[in-house]
């Protein structure tokens, strides 16, 4: 009887899941199209020189990981589609979280309007990659330990600098070499 | 020979990497083989055992060395074309760039005798997080005294920042910061042709791209094209495309076209390489254009037929202009000419009533009437009482001069001379400023000219008058009449009417030689009469009485004009009226 019950239960938690199970994302057109990454790449620019004109009330209150922007490019053709996608997608990540953290800090109105800025970008960004059907990564469990492909910086121009690099770098030659816009 | 040193200097390019091993152990063999072909060159000539086998070999092996002595020949003057740009267009020490994806070839010039050997100098590179690397310079002479030392890494790290600094005996002389994927200087474009689109004034120009990967998209293109000859050219952008349609040119010219390529700053940057060699062309003659071929000839219509109108409007004035008429007296005459043939007399004769049908000539200003002509001449001078040259008289009918009454003047003082006629106006004014006239009682007797009175009298007892109203002028006729006066009369001497006429009477200022002018009844009006020939001018008439004078009422209405007619001088030229 018990069993009977439970699976009614069960049938029915079904049921409810089915219905409130969240829609799955309409698929995107493929933005295959460099100009929107140009002018993420510039709005990342313009935050970069306004955070060099900036005296007071915009540091990090604490060193943030932040993903390696390097590209080797003997390194880099030598990794799969899969790999390097994870890598853009883990740098952006890191990215996201050592931006957000700076516009917590800041208390520059000018300055933080292009922190705002700068998120929402990012956020397109991941938009644009998944348009692509480049995968999500999930960083792991515990945040990113830091491993190779990340170091610490302490300020906030530095933080930035990095931003501008990372989006001019791995974010480019991902986007520019996608596959289904080839 | 002289390929075998440029192949020495490239050489000298060394590496501190993996590969280095390899590419010295490359250029010592290209090395050998320079010298070795020689030699072997030689030997063949020499051996004529050598088998077919062996020499097909060795002709492989040189095509394919020749093959790659020319690129590298190449490569050197591709490095010195970039080397002489970067140093006007970089201001900074070392001078960086990249040629590929991976690579960083860096330099730096000195003075001959400042300079030292390439073991002084030391070049220490070091990427953000990471440990300094050295790389071994070489040193290379360069023109106007000067040494270039390069160093050239051939693993490079992109979208980071890059440390470089130089030492020359543990002294630092250099310090940049760059990042390589901004420093670019790629090799022109190769392939540039052109072709013609089948439209006119167009050339269509494509190229082949630098071949580097992920960089296509962010190539821009500059095309440069001058009209062969000329000087002034026009340039255009293209971005990140391998062709562009050049428009707006000329039809049936020759076009210089050439082009340059750079990154364009977004994700990689760098400087503008080289000019490609000019590509000539010629584009597609010139047809006429059909519309402007219209619109000129309708234009050339609306202008004609303008200037037709124009000349049509203005024809008459035109054609006086280039065809005058020449003018006939036919219209004063009717039927002169016509019916009579010229012939005056029997004209006269038909047409005697005539001129009562003609108002506009019975009260034309031109009226005849008898007149004394007083002159104010002096009479001082002994005037000779001989006759008027035949001269005289028949100038006052033909000339037509202001003159011309002066003239008569002169004639009547001082008699018959041989004088010509140009004189004799001078004369008289000469004579007439000498003996000033006296008759200062009107301002009108100031002037020269000869005055005319009337009287309106009754002239009794004076002496017949012949009928000398003719054709002639009262002028003439006055002078006839002189003839008979005294010596100390002028000529012209005093013509008195009264026969036929009864309120007419003139009288000659010449009757009183002592220029006394009795002042008559009410007084005489005077009137200066100037003859030119064709008509007399008149000044106003006015008073020789005091009083009168600033009454300056003049009667021109009071005489009438009762001349009988087969006295009247008809068709005489001058006519007085009142």
């Amino acid at each position: 009887m018990f069993h009977n019950s439970s699976r009614g239960l069960f049938t029915l938690l079904l049921m409810l899941l089915e219905w409130t199970r969240p829609g799955l994302p309409s698929p995107l057109r493929p933005i295959c199209d460099l100009r929107v990454l140009k002018h993420f790449i510039e709005e990342a620019r313009d935050a970069q020189a306004a955070m060099l004109t900036c005296k007071e009330g915009c540091g990090l209150p604490e060193p943030v990981t932040v993903p390696q922007t390097k590209v080797d490019f003997s390194i880099w053709e030598r990794k799969n589609a899969l790999e390097q996608a994870q890598e853009v997608q883990s740098g952006l990540w890191l990215l996201n979280q050592a931006i957000g953290s700076l516009r917590a800090s800041v208390t520059n109105t000018a300055l933080q309007s292009h922190i705002d800025n700068s998120l929402i970008n990012i956020f397109r960004i991941g938009k644009v990659l998944r348009s692509l059907n480049i995968q999500e990564c999930n960083p792991p469990a515990g945040g990113v330990s830091g491993g190779e492909e990340t170091w610490r910086v302490s300020s906030a121009s530095e933080l930035l600098q990095v931003h501008v690099n990372f989006l001019r770098g791995k974010l480019q030659l991902l986007l520019s070499n996608a596959p289904i816009c080839h | 020979m002289h390929n075998c040193v440029a192949l020495s200097i490239v050489s000298q390019r060394q590496t501190v990497t993996k590969r280095d091993g390899e590419n010295r152990r490359l250029e010592l063999v290209a090395y050998q083989l320079c010298s070795t072909t020689e030699r072997v060159g030689r030997f063949v000539l020499r051996d004529k055992k050598m088998t077919n086998n062996n020499l097909n070999k060795l002709l492989v092996f040189c095509v394919l060395f020749c093959a790659q002595k020319t690129s590298i020949v190449h490569g050197a003057q591709a490095l010195e074309t970039k080397v002489a740009l970067l140093l006007h267009a970089e201001p900074e020490n070392p001078k960086c760039f990249a040629e590929g994806m991976s690579d960083l070839t860096c330099f730096w010039e000195e003075d001959e005798e400042r300079a030292g050997s390439a073991d002084q100098y030391s070049f220490i590179y070091t990427y953000q997080n990471e440990n300094s690397s050295e790389c071994s310079v070489t040193a290379l002479p360069a023109a106007g005294g000067k040494r270039l030392y390069f160093c050239r890494l051939s693993q490079t790290q992109l979208f980071v920042p890059l440390d470089i600094r130089v030492f020359r005996d543990e002294l630092l002389i250099h310090n940049r910061s760059l990042f390589i994927e901004l420093v670019f200087l790629l090799d022109p474009p190769a392939n540039l042709t052109l072709t013609s689109t089948g439209t006119q004034g167009q050339l269509k120009a494509s190229w082949l791209p630098p071949s580097l990967k992920y960089m296509g998209d962010s190539m821009m293109y500059e095309v440069s094209y001058t009209m062969a000859g000329s000087h002034i050219g026009k340039v255009e952008e293209v971005q990140a495309s391998s062709e562009l349609i050049l428009r707006g040119l000329q039809s049936g010219t020759k076009y210089k076209v050439r082009i340059r390529v750079k990154l364009d700053g977004i994700s990689y940057s760098g400087y503008w390489s080289t000019w490609t060699d000019p590509v000539l062309m010629e584009t597609m003659p010139g047809d006429l254009d059909p519309l402007i071929v219209s619109l000129s000839l309708i234009i050339s219509l609306v202008l004609t037929l303008l200037s037709l109108l124009v000349l049509m409007s203005h024809r008459r004035f035109l054609l006086k202009k280039i065809w005058p008429i020449i003018p006939t007296p036919e219209s004063k005459f009717q039927g002169l000419f016509k019916v009579y043939g010229g012939d005056f007399q029997e004209w006269l004769g038909h047409s005697t009533g005539g001129l009562w049908l003609r108002p506009a000539y019975f009260y034309s200003e031109e009226f005849p009437a008898p007149l004394e002509v007083l002159s104010e001449v002096s009479l001082g001078p002994a005037l000779p009482s001989s006759a008027l040259p035949p001269k005289a008289s028949e100038a006052l009918g033909e000339e037509d001069e202001d003159e011309k009454l002066k003239r008569v003047d002169s004639a009547l003082m001082e008699g018959w001379r041989e004088t010509p006629q140009e004189h004799w106006p001078m004369d008289q004014l000469r004579a007439i400023h000498q003996h000033p006239a006296p008759w200062t009682q009107s301002s009108l007797l100031e002037s020269h000219d000869a005055y005319v009175t009337l009287n309106a009298q009754n002239h009794s007892g004076e002496e017949p008058l012949d009928d000398i109203l003719e054709e002639t002028l009262p002028l003439q006729v006055l002078f006839a009449s002189g003839r008979t006066s005294s010596e100390s009369r002028s000529d012209l001497g005093s013509f008195q009417q009264s026969s036929g006429l009864g309120r007419l009477s003139s009288q000659s200022s010449f009757e009183y030689p002592n220029h006394t002018w009795p002042p008559k009844g009410p007084g005489y009006t005077y009137m200066a009469v100037a003859d030119s020939g064709v008509s007399m001018d008149y000044s106003p008439m006015s008073s020789s009485k005091i009083d009168d004078i600033g009454k300056g009422v003049i009667y021109t209405n009071e005489y009438k004009n009762e001349i009988p007619a087969h006295r009247r001088p008809i068709g005489t030229p001058i006519h007085f009226a009142f």
